[in-house]
């Protein structure tokens, strides 16, 4: 395997410039609560992004678990903005159409599309969403005994808030923003 | 002597106290101050160092005119004729210029006479104090009498004024009326409590009453200032909200009558605003209601402190030298992620050398203080502290990775291994001479396993007490271990003594650190000020202490252009040659023997004694050691004019100084007075005995002359590299000639092609600055193109023979031998060199930048291999330099082109120190580090013009392959100390060819030789800036014998009875200090005096008697063990 620095990595660069004083001591990857469940660990991760393994990286599922507990951020002894780092990774994944996750990439959206309309999650509502868009008649049977138990500690409304589209207007300004500073 | 051939050394620790020896040997009168109540510094609480994994600050004792001090063990005491010590003394202000400057001292004020304390420990009884104990780190608890270190000589005992609470009871107690309460001093600081409210004032009345302060109270702003018209106070306390006048209006008044007076506001939390509106018209502070006592005593203490210290003292002297040493990182602050204070048994690793220590509190038994069960398994955690961002500590401490490992070696001892230890590193920064070779046999040897992990957070386990770490591997595999205690290896930070250096106008670093000169890490930018030690940061023992001999030597240099030459006086008293005449003088220590309180008990040993016609008088007198008994001791002396002198009292050590003096007044040499210690004897036969056998050694002494030996005041130099032209510069500049020899055309060793550090100074400028300054000084004489074919004699007379092509062959007689020869770099053997013009060595690259004859530009890709042969066998010692050098050079390509790749395959960045910056530094501008295993090396191939580098990935876990268009292999360093030059000089080196110095850590620049000096790289792989230190201590040690016009001996020292000699040989073996050799033309054993420091190993193993020691001659002591049994 010969490292790559090339164009096609530049979409990277960002990312590298956040993690570049990155000494790979592990902190990160110890830190991690959902380490267990990457594919590749953070330090490994960081790795990649400095060796510009674009590929590798974007077909990961690592910083699509981050769940932004902080923990890293707060302990790395470089100061690196780690947490940071897996949401541009997000955010560049989205812009370069490089998706692979598909059920992370529509948890994600309609859970935003819930908030765009509320200003808040509606977890009924994103369900629903969420079980339509992902095209797959027994998915929410799988998830089924999560739903019991959310329903019984009363986690569960089926009642849409009032108003709606409260959000609508800064959706707009940040998509806008985000066009015009591309 | 001249005032100004004085010199201050502000700090006793362990580099305070080197400097002060250096100026005293070399005959300054030092003024050695310290704000602790002890000297020692933090080696006071550590007993075992590296690599021994003993002591042995001993060997920093004079080994020249050693009778100057007392042999005494260094970590109880330091007792030297030309150094005055002054403890619990800060400097308020440093005023003046080099060559003369005006100091203002205060002493903190003595409760305790140590004139008169007798160290019995009565009060420590009495004290009804416990707080917690500094000396064993807060594991324990002491009185608020105490001593600040149990081992220290004489032991002082110290009133903590802030703990203490004037109850009394010690002062009631002292046998020797020793200690007196500043009670009527505290009576004296007068404070006016002003508050509307009758419940405010009785309380606080009643907490400052308690505390024995006067406090008077008023009620109002009127009364207050009434009452201050009266009468002087030191310090008023005032509420705000009063009626009529309030806190303020008060505040202002008084302040524009009496501007001096502190004054501190009371207020509620709603008015703080207004408090702190207060402080900016002249309050002092102000305390918040409701009250916390702690907090008021405090506030009221820090202003009765300067009250108190009005005991300013001023002092002339020629130069300043700052040990201020260094202060360790509290884990306890910012995240503390280790809940370091939280669970008890994650631990620092200060607190940890306490545990392990036979005066901790544990009394050196491994076991856990938090449940006393006995320790299993423990886990040390580097860099805590160290090489981290998040709390602006960008830098490596230096010492952390060797003292944890010599931890856990000592634990794997005590504990016959039965511990399991581990270390969790990052880096495992072993950049000394035989620090690589310490680790790997910690590893291989002790089994203490090395993990090249970062636990990130530690948790209580399930078992009570025990502790989880979490770590991930290298692999990436998650781990989780328990450990029953873990030690963290906590990092550097500068001493408090920071901020007085910066009150003198000596720069800070941006962590806090002294900045110190670039190439001179002893100077500052005030001139006659000088740093030694660890106070300018990141230093080990033994770089502490070559720095503090670099110090000395470059205070010894001001005050040398202050004044001009150092005489000695030197009292050569008549010695005796008929019948003895001995007084016997026998202390009762303030009646604390309870033995002779009884008249009859002594009347009864006077008279035995007495009955001995050597003896003219004996008498019993109070407390000798006090001003009042020396002065009767005087009496009795000028009355009956004895020969010799017997003292029966205490710690014999500390009476050297006083005894000279006694001595020179009474006219006798001091070896005909004799203290004999009966402290802690119990029976009166034991004091008898003891007696006796003090008059048996005074009879019998015989007449000892000092030999002398005349000293050829030159020095000659080896090598012309940077540390050989710093140390024939600084001896020149002494006044005093030199002869530096240098193999090659031109002076000035590897700086001819060094370009710069990595700070950025340029090497360049070093150079064209010091060259001249040596060509033209009229002192040295260099000798280029010049060997050294054969050196012999002793300290102060050698005579060598050198050989230059031009000049033929040249004889020299010097007093002192320099080797300066410096080091070089190694030729690489691995990855492909020599095979492709597109790999270079580290110095090859440097040369290529220098002479412009590679192009960054036109690099697309470069490739770094550290560790070419070092760190392994046949070299495995690290170079201490290479690190740096790649960071040097990967910024500079960087900064030329930034579109270079480069990629330094590393086993561990040695980056210590400031250099840890540099190593950010280069990750960030985009430089790709990669671990590499020894096991597991990277392979160069090489087809045609390309070279291509394949490396394992040890996190990615693949291998990688890249095209270099160059690849620069880090070689290290290898001495030029050529065998015949060792051979030559008659000194030793180490496996690896360096210099053997007399000891790494205490005498790290002498040869077992005395006379014979190194520095530089031949010493040990180093910077430049270093090498500059060890010339400048080097020097230092070489002018101790220069500035002699003749050495002389101590008085004890060996002699051979030729006649009974049969010439086995066997002293000359057993003697450490190289001083016996055989004389092949007169067949006699010969003894230097000057070598010898009169250890008695010659004479234990002498079948025939023949060697014997003077002073301690055969029929004197079977005399003395006789009187011992009769």
């Amino acid at each position: 395997m010969k490292t790559e620095h090339s164009e096609a990595s530049d979409i990277l660069a960002p990312v590298r410039k956040m993690v570049q004083a990155c000494i790979q001591c592990g902190t990160c990857t110890g830190s991690c609560p959902n380490a267990f469940a990457m594919d590749y660990t953070p330090r490994h991760l960081w790795r990649m992004v400095m060796m510009g393994l674009t590929d590798e990286i974007f077909n990961s599922l690592t910083f699509y678990l981050c769940s932004a507990c902080y923990s890293c951020t707060l302990r790395c002894p470089r100061g690196l903005p780690l947490t940071e780092a897996m949401e541009t990774l997000k955010q560049i994944a989205v812009k370069e159409n490089r998706l692979v996750n598909k059920p992370s990439q529509l948890f994600y959206r309609n859970f935003m599309e819930s908030v765009r309309r509320h200003g808040r999650v509606r977890e009924t509502e994103f369900m629903t969403l969420y079980f339509m868009d992902m095209k797959h008649p027994f998915l929410p049977f799988r998830y089924m005994p999560l739903g019991l138990k959310l329903l019984r500690k009363g986690k569960l409304s089926f009642q849409l808030p009032s108003g709606g589209n409260t959000l609508d207007a800064l959706f707009r300004k940040a998509v806008e923003a985000e066009e015009a500073n591309p | 002597m001249d005032k100004n051939g004085r010199a201050m050394v502000v700090g006793a620790g362990i580099a305070g106290i080197r400097a002060a020896l250096e100026l005293a040997e070399t005959g300054h009168k030092v003024l050695l101050i310290d704000k602790s109540p002890h000297i020692g510094g933090i080696l006071s609480q550590l007993d075992y160092q590296f690599p021994s994994d003993h002591c042995g600050m001993c060997r920093m004792l004079p080994m020249i005119d050693r009778d100057d001090s007392s042999q005494y063990c260094l970590r109880k005491g330091l007792f030297h004729e030309n150094i005055e010590i002054l403890l619990s003394t800060e400097i308020i202000s440093i005023d003046g210029e080099p060559g003369n400057f005006s100091i203002t001292l205060r002493r903190k004020s003595d409760w305790v006479d140590s004139q008169r304390c007798i160290g019995c420990g009565i009060c420590v009884s009495v004290c009804p104090v416990d707080v917690s104990d500094e000396f064993n780190e807060g594991l324990s608890y002491r009185k608020a009498i105490y001593l600040p270190v149990p081992h220290a000589v004489p032991s002082p005992y110290t009133i903590d004024a802030k703990a203490c609470t004037r109850c009394g009871a010690c002062e009631a107690i002292c046998p020797t009326h020793a200690i007196s309460m500043s009670s009527q001093e505290r009576k004296q600081f007068r404070i006016l409590v002003v508050d509307d409210e009758m419940i405010v004032r009785s309380s606080l009345m009643e907490i400052l009453d308690t505390e024995g302060y006067s406090a008077e109270m008023a009620e109002s702003g009127q009364k207050a200032l009434e009452k201050l018209a009266q009468q002087p106070y030191q310090l008023m306390l005032t509420d705000i909200k009063m009626p009529g006048m309030d806190g303020v209006e008060l505040l202002q008044k008084a302040k524009s009558l009496y501007p001096d007076l502190p004054v501190v506001m009371m207020t509620a939390y709603a008015t703080v605003e207004t408090a702190v509106e207060a402080m900016k018209i002249g309050a002092l502070e102000y305390l918040i209601k409701p009250f916390d006592t702690e907090a008021i005593i405090d506030k009221v203490f820090k202003v009765y402190e300067k009250f108190e210290l009005v005991h300013a003292r001023k002092e002339e002297v020629g130069a300043v030298i700052l040990t201020g040493g260094t202060a360790f990182f509290d884990p306890k602050q910012d995240k503390n992620t280790y809940y370091y204070g939280l669970l008890p048994n994650v631990m620092t690793s200060l607190e940890f050398e306490r545990i392990f220590s036979g005066t901790g509190p544990t009394q050196g038994n491994l076991v856990r203080l938090s449940d006393g069960k006995p320790i299993r398994k423990i886990a040390w955690l580097q860099c805590v502290g160290s090489r981290d961002i998040q709390i602006n500590a960008d830098f490596c401490s230096s010492v952390c990775c060797m003292f944890s490992i010599k931890e856990a070696r000592i634990v794997k001892e005590k504990s016959n291994g039965s511990i399991e230890t581990v270390l969790f590193y990052m880096d495992m920064r072993t950049d000394g001479k035989s620090f690589q070779r310490y680790r790997d046999q910690a590893e291989s040897l002790h089994g203490i396993r090395f993990e090249r992990a970062k636990v990130h957070s530690i948790a209580p386990d399930a078992d009570a007490g025990d502790l989880m770490l979490r770590y991930t591997d290298i692999s990436g595999k998650l781990h989780e271990e328990t450990a029953d205690m873990v030690v963290l290896a906590v990092g550097q930070r500068p001493s408090s003594a920071a901020k007085l250096a910066e009150s003198v106008g000596i720069g800070l670093n941006s962590w806090g650190f002294v900045q110190t000169s670039p190439f001179s890490p002893s100077k500052t930018n005030r001139p006659g000020i000088f740093i030694g030690g660890s106070f300018s940061g990141l230093k080990d023992i033994s770089e502490s202490v070559i720095q503090a001999s670099a110090a000395a030597f470059n205070a010894s240099k001001t005050i040398q252009r202050a004044t001009c030459n150092v005489q000695r006086a030197k009292t050569d008293a008549p010695l005796l040659q008929k019948p003895p005449r001995i007084l016997v003088a026998v202390c009762v220590c303030g009646n604390k023997n309870p033995l002779l309180r009884g008249a009859g008990v002594c009347q009864e040993l006077v008279k035995e004694w007495m009955s001995d016609p050597a003896v003219i008088v004996a008498e019993f007198t109070d407390q000798i050691c006090s001003e009042q008994g020396e002065k009767s001791l005087a009496e009795l002396v000028g009355k009956h004019k004895p020969d010799q002198v017997l003292i029966a009292a205490c710690l014999p050590y500390v009476y050297g100084k006083r005894r000279r003096e006694l001595s020179q007044r009474i006219g006798i040499d001091p070896l005909l007075t004799e203290v004999v210690d009966i402290s802690s004897l119990s029976d009166s036969e034991m004091i008898r005995c003891a007696v006796g056998m003090g008059i048996e050694k005074l009879r019998r002494m015989e007449d000892l002359p000092i030999e002398t030996l005349p000293v050829k005041q030159k020095a000659l130099v080896v090598g012309g590299g940077i540390a050989g032209m710093t140390a024939a510069l600084g001896i020149a500049d002494h006044g005093f000639e030199v002869d530096l020899v240098e193999q090659g055309e031109k002076l000035g060793g590897n700086l001819l092609w060094l370009n710069s550090s990595i700070e950025g100074y340029s090497m360049q400028t070093l150079l064209e600055e010091t060259l001249p300054k040596v060509e033209k000084h009229p002192l040295i004489h260099v000798h280029t193109q010049t060997r050294v074919v054969s050196s012999y004699g002793q300290a102060g007379d050698f005579i060598t023979t050198i050989e230059s092509k031009e000049t033929g062959v040249q004889t020299i007689g010097h007093g002192v031998s320099i080797l300066a020869v410096g080091g070089t770099e190694a030729i690489p053997t691995a990855y492909g060199y020599g095979k492709s013009s597109n790999i270079v060595t580290q110095k090859e690259l440097e040369e290529k930048l220098r002479n412009k004859t590679l192009d960054p530009l036109k690099l697309g890709t470069v490739v770094m291999i550290q560790c070419v042969g070092s760190r392994e066998e046949p070299r495995n010692y690290c170079s201490r330099v290479c690190c740096p050098t790649s960071l040097k050079h990967a910024l500079y390509l960087k900064e030329q082109n930034p579109d270079i790749d480069i990629y330094v395959l590393y086993r561990d960045m040695m980056s210590c120190g400031f250099a840890e910056a540099y190593y950010t530094q280069a990750r960030k501008s985009g430089v790709i580090f990669i671990q590499y295993d020894p096991s597991n090396k990277p392979e160069v191939k090489i087809s045609g013009n390309e070279v291509r580098v394949i490396a394992d990935e040890p996190i990615i876990g693949k291998k990688i392959e890249i095209a270099a268009d160059l690849l620069v292999l880090a070689a290290g360093i290898v001495p030029n100390l050529s065998n015949s030059l060792t051979h030559a000089f008659g000194v030793s080196s180490d496996q690896d060819g360096f210099f053997q110095e007399a000891d790494s850590k205490w005498r790290p620049t002498d040869s077992m030789t005395e006379g014979i000096f190194a520095c530089g790289l031949a010493h040990s792989p180093r910077s430049v800036s270093e090498s500059v230190a060890t010339a400048e201590a080097a020097a230092q040690r070489a002018l101790r014998i220069l500035t002699k016009n003749q050495l002389s001996a101590g008085r004890v020292t060996a002699k051979v009875h030729h006649s009974l000699c049969s010439l086995c040989e066997r002293c000359i073996e057993a003697c450490p200090y190289e001083a016996r050799m055989i004389d092949p033309e007169e067949e006699k054993v010969m003894v230097n005096p000057a070598r010898c420091q009169g250890c008695g190993s010659c004479a234990t193993v002498c079948p025939n008697g023949a060697s014997y020691i003077q002073g301690f001659s055969r029929q004197q002591m079977l005399a003395v063990i006789d009187a011992a049994f009769i």
